[in-house]
């Protein structure tokens, strides 16, 4: 690989001091190479379980944050569709109030209104009632009082014309009514 | 006034009529007061007022009646003053008439006429009425102003209503 990475340097042209693709010596880059393959092989060798036991970890914790997550949304979902048909029997309900309200506002506007006409016929056959006993009660008064003034007049003119004569001619009738019913 | 006191009353009258021999005119005399009395509203009152002195409501009967009628007849009517029956005259005077008249077989006509009667149609009325009861009828005659016209005749419980204020009276009614 050095070999091949040498020769790359070499074909594409040197860029460095040396003539190599890469700064400095070669061998000082292969063994910072081996180096850190050794450093790496160590930390793969002593912390590589570690590390992946930490990832496993992470992985299934966030996966079950991830299956939480989900578990609640579902949860979500079905408290949002709850409250959806919730809404949705809130507004039948509210409508059926509504209807059963307007229903009852008919029914009592009806028997108002029947009310309302029953007492209307009442009150005008009540008064067409009074006014007809009003109206015999001044026929009567006015008739009585007529009659009163007419007997009052009456009898002033008899009296008057009442004279000594006149009270014998009435006297004689009498005493001859009560002769002639024997 | 009860019935049983007017009668009392009335039978001392008709007593003291027999014992006078006044039986003839003093029923008359005394019916004819009454009705005298019947239409004076201030002399009935005066007559029975308890707060004049007996003998001063006495001395005006006599200042009255003095020579006009029978001496029995001031001294019943002085009687009856001085024992505050003065108000009950016209009921015990009915009953003396009427007991006067029936003692004689006879019946007593209240005849009520807006002008007095004359003698001739006292007669003439009283011989009319008797052939309508069958029984002596005798005329008492009261002039009533309040008739106006015609006449109203009273025998028992009968009434003969000739007058003119009945007439007006029925005229009202035909209204």
């Amino acid at each position: 690989m050095l070999s091949t990475i040498a020769l790359i340097a070499s074909e594409e042209g040197a860029h460095h001091p040396n003539g190599l693709w890469l700064p400095g010596d070669w061998k000082e880059v292969l063994w910072g190479t081996l180096a850190f393959v050794v450093v790496v092989a160590v930390i793969a060798w002593k912390a590589g379980p570690a590390i992946k036991k930490v990832m496993v970890e992470r992985s299934e914790r966030i996966g079950s944050h991830l299956s939480a997550a989900a578990s609640q949304r579902a949860e979500a979902e079905a408290e949002r569709d709850r409250i959806k048909a919730a809404l949705a029997d809130s507004d039948s309900e509210a409508a059926r109030i509504v209807e059963d309200a307007r229903q009852t506002a008919d029914a009592l506007h009806a028997e108002l209104e029947e009310r309302a006409n029953a007492e209307v016929v009442a009150l005008r056959d009540r008064g067409a009632a009074d006014l007809e006993a009003a109206r015999r009660q001044a026929v009567a008064n006015l008739t009585a009082e007529l009659s009163r003034l007419a007997l009052g007049a009456t009898e002033r003119v008899v009296h008057h014309n009442l004279d000594d004569a006149s009270q014998q001619v009435l006297i004689e009738e009498y005493i001859s009514r009560v002769g002639a019913t024997n | 006034m009860t019935e049983t006191r007017t009668s009392a009353y009335a039978e001392a009258v008709l007593s003291i009529a027999r014992a006078e021999g006044a039986l003839g005119e003093m029923p008359d005399e005394l019916f004819r007061f009454a009705r005298a009395i019947e239409g004076h509203d201030e002399l009935r009152s005066t007559l029975s007022d308890p707060r004049i002195p007996a003998a001063t409501r006495q001395q005006i009967v006599q200042d009255l009646l003095g020579e006009r009628i029978s001496n029995a007849s001031v001294a019943v009517i002085t009687m009856l003053v001085g024992a505050g029956r003065i108000g009950d005259l016209e009921k015990i005077a009915d009953e003396v008439a009427e007991r006067a008249a029936a003692g004689q077989g006879e019946a007593i006509a209240e005849v009520r006429s807006a002008v007095a009667l004359t003698d001739e149609q006292q007669r003439r009325l009283a011989e009319a009425l008797t052939a309508k009861t069958a029984r002596p009828v005798s005329i008492r005659n009261i002039v009533d102003p309040t008739v106006l016209g015609g006449v109203i005749t009273t025998i028992g419980d009968s009434v003969l209503d000739g007058s003119v204020r009945t007439r007006l009276t029925q005229l009202r009614d035909a209204f």
